[in-house]
């Protein structure tokens, strides 16, 4: 995982100087720092497996009614 | 004038079908019978997904289960509920749950109560561990590699499972029980004394209280009040925890399972009398407090409970029967005439706002369902089909896991009832009228038009599911549920990448 993470180019954010204070507090212990944090949280959100299924699902509906012969 | 106060009880695996004002042949309901003479009922609601976790964010926000995505449980952090709405315009709001653990903060389910009571943290009567000593710690040794060697072929493994539910059944009889003992949740007289108390030290303030009874939740220990009122006292607590463990195997058929179903059945109904009994004491407390006329108050469940009629037990959500999907639902309110709608099903997800109404509050934008409160007025429900739906197989919510997978959905009129299984690519379509134990689907080609017609309803629901949905909400229960499962370390958290 680290190789993976050298070998990826970075890009530098703005946030909040308070905020970066407030979430460093919270993540002791839990995170090694605030770019570790961050980066499992996006990388949480834009996960979204079940989004995937969602628009499966959908397809699977339109195709029974194109089988059908109502679309 | 002075805002109406609002109830709402919530009766765990409630099902339609067996309460007294839905037509139930057992006098389980005589209290709710009698409320419903002066009460709307809706013969026909429908939830908007089963069980627990699958039902409540449509009776709470006014959302469909999976409306901020499959991996989302419960209330989003900040996400309007009843409560919200209610307590933003002033209203005292209190909630006294039994012991559910999906209806608990970790869930969101405390957003707008000044006082909130999941019984989660109380020690029940029968609670408690017994000390392991060395002979038993070598006997579940020698038992767990007895089970392992047996289970290698299905004759061995068929033995052993029949001896060892005999020998387990054998060594509990020795213990001197109690239904209290047994039993899992608090029982519907506790939750009610608590409300009633809550409601004893209000002022003049308008309120809003949800209670939430888990009397007819397995496993089935109701009181032998219940029992003995129901001319079922011959069922004592060591026969009730047989009969528990018995209905609870999993390496038998349904066939075996069906000798012990009337008696189950007993145990469940007992449930649903002691859960009626002491929402008559609620009522009175009411009255007495003078606070009745000036109340909506609401019964319903949040989703019912099947008896092996297609062959399962107990909500797991395999299904969504019509045992699982229809609740009972009884709405009286000042000033409202008493009647039954029967002229369309009643989506759950309808409730919410129409309560609002009921109670002149203002609806949040994020509700899905349209308040119904004038329709109801009016003794007419419009025929619209109600949706049901949940994540198949989803028995361990709290794993993320389990929650990605396919969708069960259910398009649900008042004749129809379309199933459409992802996890395999079928749907099923049913003529409630004529088979309304959904026994045999309809083959494919008969009854086109209706299928098409559900099918088309199933489409725009998907499609608003996934375009309509709350970024914002969605995101911050997922951080919570992130926060909740790295209260330490995790594993999966990459290494820093960089330094500095």
């Amino acid at each position: 995982m680290e190789s993976e993470w050298l070998m990826t180019q970075y890009r530098t954010v703005r946030l909040p100087e308070d905020l970066c204070t407030e979430a460093e507090k919270w993540l002791t212990g839990r995170f090694d720092n605030l770019e570790t944090l961050i980066s499992f949280l996006l990388q949480e959100i834009v996960k979204d497996e079940g989004s995937k299924l969602d628009q499966l699902e959908e397809l699977l509906v339109q195709q029974r009614l194109r089988d059908l012969g109502y679309l | 004038m002075k805002k109406h106060s609002l109830v709402l009880v919530t009766v765990d695996c409630l099902r339609a079908d067996h309460v007294g004002f839905q037509g139930y042949s057992r006098p389980v309901t005589p209290f709710l019978d009698s409320l419903a003479q002066n009460s709307v009922v809706f013969s026909d609601a429908i939830v908007a997904g089963a069980p627990t976790y699958f039902s409540f964010p449509a009776i709470i926000a006014s959302r469909y289960p999976l409306g901020l995505g499959r991996d989302v449980l419960g209330i989003a952090p900040n996400e309007p509920t009843i409560a919200t709405a209610l307590r933003d315009t002033g209203y005292k709001t209190a909630a006294f749950l039994a012991g559910n653990p999906y209806l608990s903060p970790r869930f969101g389910y405390h957003q707008g109560f000044n006082e909130f009571h999941d019984f989660l943290d109380s020690t029940l009567p029968g609670e408690c561990i017994a000390p392991t000593t060395p002979s038993k710690k070598l006997l579940s040794d020698l038992n767990r590699r007895m089970q392992a060697v047996s289970h290698r072929t299905h004759l061995t493994a068929t033995a052993y499972d029949e001896l060892y539910f005999w020998y387990c059944q054998l060594c509990s009889r020795r213990e001197a029980v109690s239904m209290d003992q047994l039993r899992r949740y608090p029982a519907a007289d506790v939750m009610v004394d608590r409300a009633s108390s809550w409601l004893r030290n209000l002022g003049d303030e308008p309120f809003f209280l949800w209670v939430h009874l888990m009397d007819p939740h397995h496993p089935y220990y109701p009181p032998q009040e219940a029992l003995s009122s129901l001319g079922t006292s011959n069922i004592s607590a060591r026969r009730a925890r047989f009969l528990n463990s018995f209905w609870k195997r999993t390496d038998i058929g349904p066939q075996r399972l069906q000798r012990y179903r009337v008696e189950i059945l007993s145990l469940y109904d007992a449930g649903v009398y002691w859960a009626d009994k002491q929402i008559s004491l609620l009522v009175s407390a009411l009255q007495h407090l003078q606070r009745w006329d000036e109340t909506v108050f609401v019964v319903t469940a949040d989703h019912g409970e099947e008896f092996l009629e297609h062959g399962a037990r107990y909500h797991a959500p395999m299904s969504l029967s019509e045992q699982l999907i229809h609740v009972p639902l009884l709405l009286r309110a000042p000033k409202l005439l008493g009647r039954r709608l029967s002229q369309g099903p009643f989506s759950m997800i309808h409730l919410a706002p129409t309560l609002l109404e009921a109670v002149g509050a203002a609806v949040p934008d994020s509700f899905q369902g349209r308040s119904r409160w004038e329709d109801i007025s009016m003794g007419n429900l419009p025929n619209e089909a109600a949706i049901a739906e949940c994540v198949e197989a989803c028995n361990n919510p709290f794993r993320v896991d389990d929650r990605i997978r396919p969708r069960l959905l259910v398009i649900r009129d008042r004749e129809y009832k379309l199933v459409i299984h992802f996890s395999n690519k079928s749907d099923c379509l049913y003529d409630l009228k004529n088979d309304p134990g959904e026994c045999s689907p309809l083959p494919t080609g008969v009854l086109t038009s209706e299928r098409v017609r559900l099918l088309k309803l199933a489409r725009v629901h998907l499609q608003n599911s996934r375009r309509s949905r709350n970024t914002a909400f969605a995101v911050r229960a997922r951080l919570r549920e992130l926060q909740q499962s790295t209260g330490s370390k995790p594993e999966q958290a990459p290494a820093s990448p960089v330094a500095g």
